[in-house]
């Protein structure tokens, strides 16, 4: 990190550096790391929303997340929801970008439309794509019924309105992908593919030998970028189905469910605390792989 | 080859911009169009006279309307936008200063444990806002900063900074330090040199940071709806406030409303375009 350049680096200016990244710093230790810790000491108490009672229980809390069959399906959901909207997302992503990376007039125009829709707001284009697949009045079903096909109630069905959420999520984060994808395809080098086109291999050994591997790397770092969120997904399932759905819970609109409606505030600190256990177990992993991948760009 | 490359581009143009062009279709239709079972798509002067006729007629009435107060809601759209603006650009501002100037710390000067503090600044970004949301309302509660402009402002200043850090020391960085020795030599004093000499060379990356920091504070959802539910509630909360409201949703004012929301940002996000990459990838990635 810029370690070869210390010769220029005022020296003795600690209190100077200090002042720079001293309120930064403080301040993320008051809201991040302050509430962090507030919050392991909430999940050991019966706290309640109204009111200031509240008296230690012990791990009754974590007893109860761990015997909970609802949070043993959020968690499943989730994991499946990350699983199939990130491996989704990977998929047409990488092949956008495939389409995207050779020059012609108005790519610029055309990229800058595909990215537009990860910038938008998920609470606000999930409730506009609730009116979208509407089941009686929503414009795909009526496009579906145009052309004789079946129309499914997309957000009113229980085995269907998960894979909605899906869906919307892959129209929402397919452009971060193929973003990501995009700038791998581009830096590869362009003698390996001359290369590869004097040994006439075939197009699917240079992809699988070029392609792939060269930007695979990049790949790794948008798929964790990714799943770090999904992990969190709340602003979809809210704006679609509500907190309280069986059928969409996932982690986060558990937790706001049993913190803000039910109004137990010890138990949805558990519930914090076992997830901020999986969050932090993948963040550590992107972390190391940013580090990973800087210093395989410096040598 | 050639072929499945443009039906790859133009089912993926498709599938991005379709349901903003139905948002603006749906914005200057009136309410029984939105929710009509006949596709209704061709925007006419005058209404059809034809039941499943595909025209419809179309009316601004639903961006006049944008200032009704709608059944469940305490005031109109033109209120939560201006707190929606207010808590942005404060959040925005603050973030981009402080994260500037820890930055330029980190970039600049000798901080012990630097990359341990890197990392620990990054990985805030990855917090659930969960799992802090409860301990804040506790502090909110107490400091009286439940429904305040401010409260959230702060909040999303905080929420930012990793990305505000990791962006300004990547373009930082790319600054010769060689730029600020030479002010310095001239009689600049250091903080003279930063402000005369690194500020305007890091223009564009301030800009990246704000346009970035701002458009995570006008999405957000999660702490604006639990914090600020009563007062100083943002667009985001507002909407989703609406569904299940006894009139039914008002289609056309919300795809108005959205509208309105999101054209700063698509304007944002084509003006920053060339560096899309190094912002959603906290600047590990460069173009």
């Amino acid at each position: 990190m810029g370690t070869t350049a210390t010769v220029t680096r005022h020296r003795g200016g600690s209190a100077i550096a200090w002042s720079l990244v001293g309120p930064t710093l403080l301040l993320l230790i008051a809201f991040n790391v302050f509430p962090l810790l507030y919050n392991v000491a909430l999940s050991f108490t019966n706290r309640e929303l109204v009111g200031d009672e509240s008296r230690w229980v012990g791990t009754a809390n974590y007893t109860r997340v761990f015997s909970d069959p609802l949070f043993a399906a959020a968690l499943r959901r989730t994991a499946l929801f990350v699983l199939c909207a990130v491996g989704a997302e990977l998929l047409l992503g990488f092949a956008l970008a495939l389409a995207l990376v050779r020059d012609f007039r108005l790519k610029r125009t055309v990229l800058a439309i595909v990215l537009v829709p990860m910038m938008l707001s998920p609470a606000v284009m999930g409730l506009y794509w609730a009116l979208i697949l509407n089941g009686n009045y929503g414009v795909l079903n009526q496009v579906l019924g145009e052309i004789g096909l079946p129309q499914p109630q997309w957000l009113t069905d229980r085995d269907l309105k998960f894979w909605s959420i899906v869906v919307i999520d892959v129209w929402m984060w397919t452009p971060f992908m193929a973003l990501i994808a995009l700038a791998g395809l581009s830096a590869i080098p362009s003698h390996l593919y001359e290369a590869a086109e004097i040994d006439r291999a075939s197009r699917w050994r240079v992809f699988a030998r070029i392609t792939l591997p060269m930007t695979a790397p990049l790949l790794g770092l948008a798929v964790l970028l990714r799943a770090t969120d999904a992990l969190k997904q709340f602003d979809l399932v809210m704006a679609t189905a509500g907190p309280n759905d069986a059928a969409t819970q996932t982690l986060s609109t558990l937790m706001y469910q049993v913190v803000f409606r039910d109004g137990k505030i010890g138990l949805g600190s558990a519930f914090a605390c076992v997830v901020l256990v999986v969050v932090i177990a993948l963040a550590t992993v992107f972390t190391r792989y940013l580090d990973h991948l800087r210093r395989a760009r410096e040598t | 080859m050639r072929v499945v490359r443009w039906i790859v581009i133009v089912l993926g143009l498709l599938f991005a911009a379709l349901p903003l062009v139905w948002m603006g279709l749906s914005s200057i239709k009136h309410r029984s169009d939105t929710i009509s079972q006949h596709l209704r798509w061709i925007p006419a002067a005058e209404a059809p006279t034809e039941p499943e006729s595909p025209a419809f007629e179309a009316t601004l009435e639903s961006y006049r309307d944008l200032q009704t107060v709608h059944a469940g809601a305490q005031h109109s759209f033109w209120h939560h936008l201006w707190n929606s603006v207010i808590i942005g650009v404060l959040s925005t501002i603050a973030s981009v200063v402080l994260g500037t100037l820890c930055a330029y710390g980190f970039s600049r000067f000798r901080v012990p444990g630097e990359k341990d503090w890197l990392f620990f600044i990054l990985s805030t970004r990855f917090m659930p806002p969960l799992a802090v949301v409860v301990p804040v309302l506790i502090m909110y509660r107490a400091l009286d900063l439940q429904g305040s402009h401010l409260g959230l402002a702060l909040l999303y200043t905080v929420f930012n900074l990793s990305l505000a850090v990791w962006l300004m020391k990547g373009f930082l960085d790319e600054i010769p330090r060689a730029y600020e020795e030479a002010a310095v030599v001239d009689g600049y004093s250091r903080f003279g040199a930063f402000v005369r000499v690194v500020l305007p060379e890091a223009r564009t990356g301030i800009a990246v940071t704000a346009v970035f920091c701002l458009i995570s504070a006008w999405n957000e959802y999660g702490f604006a709806m639990t914090l600020n539910s009563s007062g100083a509630v943002t667009v985001p909360p507002y909407f989703a406030g609406l569904q299940g409201n006894i009139e039914g949703m008002p289609w056309p004012q919300i795809a108005a409303g959205a509208l309105i929301f999101v054209t700063p940002i698509v304007v944002f996000t084509i003006l920053v375009r060339s560096h899309l990459l190094r912002g959603v990838t906290f600047g590990t990635v460069k173009q």
